[in-house]
């Protein structure tokens, strides 16, 4: 695979050319970016052919980029990349979804003013996250990971004219900067400990036990803080519901492809440092259990159509970390895959019924839609029942795998969660079905839908088709082939499925979709006396459990309380009375200035001798 | 070459003062023919210096007081040679931005070929006494053309940076005369110093006096006020200048006499300077924070980008060295384009407010993107050379003092909240009726920004483009603080 560098150079190229010359081509150039992703598919299919038949781990070289990125002292930064089925298992579901979601792009954005520039950042975002998936080292990881960041606030606030959007961008860039800020410093620790960035030395490092273990253990924190920004764990979960401010393709492939991912596969990708510290591992399996069952919790209540999917992601990337605490990289992957696929396709879908309602996405306000729009609905149908966990779907046999990895591993808590989980997932999921494509239409724009244009459908029934068969990959029944394939980077031997488990999670996924048509569909209880009945519970969770309130109030009160503090503590202070040395509050008004400055280059001499005096004596006393 | 590149500055800022009042164009096709060569001969020296080959290249001396040991002699390095690179680039922006100027012309471009060849002065001679000549030649101009040409305060702006950079200048001053003496060779000649070197007790006496002073004009703290206000008066192209190329002197000061001559001084005090160095960063990222006027914003975003380059000197690491001239130049581009994109906006709307704005990208694109992608350098993402330079500081500081490399990337993320904030606040948004019909950037402006961003480019995605010249004079250095 020594073409692997194609992948992603082929859309930094895509970008390059659209970026100056979109403008021009007719429909922004759309064509490019999508020739570039077929092609970077092309590529990893027969990469992921060539690994099959060699079945060995891969470092290739960056073709002609090969150059010291940076070499000073005894830094030395090689651009490299690692073929291996993780990294392949990634860029197959990336280029491949990337290329179904712009296809669809091509019809929904159609007519926009700036097109061009959409898929402009579209063919970055996936490069950067090509890159990302390829990288060797740490610091292409690093540099692609905050490209990626970099993209989504680009297309989160691809309408930048409405104020919500360019709000939620920032959050959204600003949320993750705050995990990557765990994430530089875990790979400096982890350079200081090795001396290195690249990641097999590291791991060699770490076999022969090299490092420390507390330093794994924290370099493996630090670095899960950056896999909980992007990958939306809590509590830095609160950019993914906001960043629907986008379009909704741009919402696909955050939640899809491009951006939620990443974060997993870090972890999968460091696997080995996390399974060196139980601390570590335990903090994942912890922050990943949190996270399914609140931002599940939270789906229950949000009217938004895709805010309920964003939290619906939140929940899923939450089983695919603790899937990892569990020590099951294959069961993460797997899940990761197959939600990739329904994710895209729910988000599609609910694109359509925007597309065709005119941007609707109060489920309250949508209703009876099947009959407008058959594909989307049974399409849509298809893909929630997939993210329930219906028997035989893709997402089934993924979480029947998760599920078993925690049961198997002793991990009740988790595995009692888990099935709760699945039960909640099905029934906010219906809730939605049952809401928007059920039942009489609720406002004139639902009564007045038009069916999804040809360009809308054909994408959701390609994902639909991928919704249903991915998850069989991973099927005992099959002889779980993605497991066998992945297993190279496994260090905990894979579970097979127990008969409870499987009993467990479809009783509750069932237990879910049976509720809510009786809730929605028969009305039986009606949804208004739950709403009662749940009283507090119900209000906190509509607030979202009071957590973007929280951090509010902190920008609010802390950080910009202390910007304006040290604002105005730097003029008045340290300016007007430390320097300036016109004692008492100077309202620099023209004479008193004039007074305050001139002749006293005394007083600042005098000033900083006193300064530099005090200094060295404090340096002097400390010995 | 090296020689020309001073002369050439000194004498055309001269002759421009003999030019006739009346002849108003004449001025700055003066300057800009001087700019434009002056860029040529500085790319020459980068390009031209020879890694293979290290120390000092391009040398020449001249006898000025042989009695006392003065004499000019110049010559560049892997640390001065991407600052002499700076500021023909630099200069050259400047220079366009400025064309506009019509309110005395003659004395303005006078005065700014005059700091010019102060500047180069600085970054090429090797003589100690030469050097400070030349810092106060960079300097002085600053006080006129911030007093006269300056805006908001100008009157107090220019005096207190005066004040400040002559308190500085004592400071270095008086080091400096301790350093000639003790030395005892009778020359100012900075390789012989350095031969010769000083006692350590004298060295460590002297050490925090050459930080300090130079630190004053690298807008350490807490002697950095005068940079906001400095950058608040200062028209357009001089705060490029200032912000872009004079913060540095004060930075390569520090090395070239520092941590050069008394690396016995360097050596013992800078684990403490690098303290302070990250308050700069983390202060000056938080006060920026909390601005309202543009010029501040940037002005004190200054202030907490130099501290990265003082943290990367203080880190005491090649890696770290290396990430500071690194910043040095990145900051440097960077900085002169928000300072000409700020005077893009200013010379149309006669605001900085940042909250009297909204939606521009939409009235202004060229201007935005330009201004957003000077942002994006600043706040450190990767592909742009702000990136590449913090990072290299990071890894420095790291090995040596890892809570201090903490706290700074804590400040990258600081800045880039308060980047976003602003970016959000002025270009997104709903276009404000006010200032539908404003002008974009014109061709010129353009061209100057795309200049700049075309360079932080090219330096983000190639580092090692400039990397690999500092890091041959960057390992001796090192190699004599025992580090």
């Amino acid at each position: 695979m020594s073409l692997a560098w194609l992948i992603p150079a082929l859309s930094v190229a895509a970008f390059v050319l659209l970026t100056f010359a979109g403008r021009r081509m007719p429909g922004g150039g759309a064509i490019v970016s999508l020739v570039a992703v077929a092609a970077g598919f092309g590529l990893a299919v027969y990469g992921c052919l060539d690994l099959w038949a060699a079945d060995v781990e891969v470092n290739v070289g960056p073709g002609p980029f090969a150059m010291d990125f940076v070499n000073a002292g005894d830094l030395s930064l090689q651009l490299g990349m690692v073929i291996d089925s993780l990294s392949i298992t990634m860029l197959l579901i990336v280029t491949f979804l990337s290329f179904v979601i712009q296809l669809y792009s091509v019809g929904y954005m159609r007519g926009d003013p700036r097109i061009h520039w959409f898929f402009a950042v579209v063919a970055l975002f996936t490069a950067a996250m090509l890159g990302l998936v390829l990288a060797n080292n740490l610091i292409i990881l690093y540099v692609s990971w905050e490209l990626v960041g970099l993209c989504s606030y680009l297309l989160i606030g691809y309408w930048w004219e409405k104020p919500s959007a360019r709000e939620a961008a920032k959050k959204a860039f600003v949320t993750t900067r705050i995990g990557d800020v765990g994430l530089l410093i875990g790979i400096l620790v982890l350079f200081k400990a090795t001396g290195s960035f690249e990641i097999d030395q590291i791991f060699a490092q770490l076999r022969v036990g090299a490092i420390p273990g507390e330093t794994v253990t924290l370099a493996a924190i630090l670095m899960f803080l950056g896999a909980m920004g992007k990958s939306g764990q809590f509590p830095l979960h609160v950019w993914l519901p906001d960043a629907m401010e986008g379009p909704t393709p741009v919402s696909a492939l955050i939640h899809a492809a491009t951006m939620v991912t990443a974060g997993v596969y870090l972890v999968a990708r460091m696997f080995p440092l996390f399974v060196a510290s139980d601390v570590a591992m335990l903090v994942v399996l912890t922050i990943g259990t949190i996270t399914a069952i609140l931002a599940a919790l939270l789906a229950l209540v949000e009217t938004d159509m895709k805010r309920v999917l964003a939290y619906s992601t939140i929940s899923q990337l939450g089983y695919m970390m603790f899937a990892l605490g569990t020590g099951s990289v294959t069961a993460a992957m797997l899940h990761l895959g197959g939600h990739a696929f329904f994710k895209a396709l729910l988000f599609l879908g609910a694109g359509a019924v925007m597309h065709s309602t005119g941007g609707i996405v109060d489920i309250n306000r949508l209703g009876g839609l099947r009959r407008k729009m058959p594909v989307t609905t049974w399409t849509f149908v298809i893909g929630a029942l997939s993210l329930a966990g219906f028997p035989l779907l893709s997402g089934f046999w993924s979480k029947d795998l998760i599920l078993s990895s925690a049961f198997d591993g002793g991990h009740w808590v988790t595995f009692v969660v888990g099935v709760v989980t699945a039960g909640l997932t099905a029934f906010y999921m219906f809730r939605v079905i049952f809401r928007v494509f059920f039942g009489e239409a609720r406002s004139d724009e639902a009564r007045n839908a038009h069916p999804a244009e040809r360009l809308l459908t054909l994408p959701l029934v390609v994902l639909a088709f991928f919704a249903v068969v991915f998850g069989w990959l991973g099927s005992q029944l099959v002889g779980d082939p993605f497991g066998r394939f992945v297993f190279a980077v496994e260090q905990v031997e894979a579970h097979g499925e127990s008969i409870w488990v499987i009993v467990a999670s479809s009783a509750a996924a069932i237990a879910g979709i049976l509720t809510a048509y009786s809730v929605y569909q028969r009305n039986r209880p009606p949804a208004a006396s739950i709403r009662a009945a749940a009283g507090g519970i119900h209000t906190f969770l509509a607030k979202s459990a009071y957590i973007d309130a929280m951090y509010q109030w902190m920008i609010d009160n802390v950080s910009l309380g202390l910007a304006a503090f040290v604002a105005v503590f730097d003029r008045r202070v340290v300016n007007d009375a430390g320097v300036d040395g016109a004692g008492a509050s100077v309202r620099l008004s023209g004479r008193t200035l004039r007074r305050s400055v001139t002749g006293l280059l005394y007083n600042y001499a005098a000033l900083m001798v006193v300064g530099i005096l005090a200094l060295a004596i404090g340096l002097v006393l400390a010995g | 070459m090296l020689y020309l590149l001073v002369g050439l500055n000194l004498i055309v800022g001269a002759a421009i003062f003999a030019l006739p009042a009346d002849r108003k164009n004449l001025p700055r096709w003066f300057a800009l023919a001087t700019a434009v060569v002056s860029l040529a001969m500085t790319i020459a020296v980068f390009a031209g210096y020879d890694r293979d080959v290290g120390g000092y290249q391009f040398q020449r001396s001249l006898e000025w007081l042989p009695s006392i040991g003065i004499s000019l002699d110049v010559g560049v390095d892997g640390i001065s040679s991407p600052m002499v690179l700076l500021t023909g680039v630099v200069v050259f922006a400047a220079v366009l931005i400025s064309w506009g100027i019509e309110d005395r012309p003659r004395e303005y471009f006078a005065l700014m070929m005059l700091l010019v060849a102060g500047t180069f002065g600085v970054f090429v001679v090797l003589d100690l006494f030469f050097l400070f000549f030349f810092y106060e030649v960079a300097v002085l101009p600053m006080f006129l053309l911030i007093g006269v040409w300056g805006s908001t305060r100008k009157a107090y702006a220019s005096m207190k940076l005066v004040m400040f950079l002559l308190a500085g200048s004592i400071l270095v001053w008086a080091a400096l005369l301790v350093l000639y003496f003790d030395a005892g060779i009778g020359s100012f000649n900075i390789l012989e110093l350095e031969q010769a070197g000083v006692d350590t007790t004298v060295a460590r006496v002297i050490f925090p006096l050459f930080y300090v002073g130079f630190g004053v004009l690298a807008g350490m703290w807490p002697f950095h006020t005068w940079s906001p206000d400095g950058h608040v008066a200062a028209p357009t192209a001089v705060s490029m200048l200032h912000a872009g190329v004079l913060m540095k002197l004060g930075a390569y000061g520090i090395i070239r006499v520092g941590m050069q001559l008394v690396p016995e001084g360097a050596s013992y005090w800078l684990g403490i300077f690098l303290a302070l160095a990250v308050v700069n960063v983390v202060y000056g990222a938080i006060a920026a924070m909390g601005q309202r006027d543009l010029k501040f914003v940037i002005g004190y975003s200054s202030v907490s980008h130099m501290g990265y380059v003082l943290m990367g000197i203080g880190s005491m690491t090649v890696v770290g060295m290396n990430g500071a001239v690194l910043q040095m130049f990145s900051h440097g581009v960077m900085t002169a384009l928000f300072f000409a994109m700020v005077g893009v906006i200013y010379d149309r709307a006669h605001t900085r407010e940042i909250g009297a704005f909204s939606g521009m990208a939409k009235v202004m694109p060229k201007f935005s993107v330009l201004f957003i992608v000077g942002g994006l350098a600043s706040l450190g993402l990767p592909g742009l050379s702000g990136f590449a330079a913090e990072f290299l500081v990071f890894v420095g500081t790291f090995e040596t003092a890892p809570w201090m490399a903490v706290l700074g990337i804590i400040g990258v993320a600081i800045t880039a909240t308060y980047i976003l904030r602003l970016v959000a606040r002025m270009f997104f948004g709903p276009v404000m009726e006010k200032w539908q019909g404003l002008p974009d950037a014109n061709r010129l402006e353009t061209a100057v920004g795309v200049m700049l961003v075309g360079l932080l480019v090219l330096f983000g995605v190639y580092p090692q483009l400039i990397v690999g010249t500092i890091d041959v004079s960057a390992i001796p250095l090192l190699a004599s603080l025992g580090g």
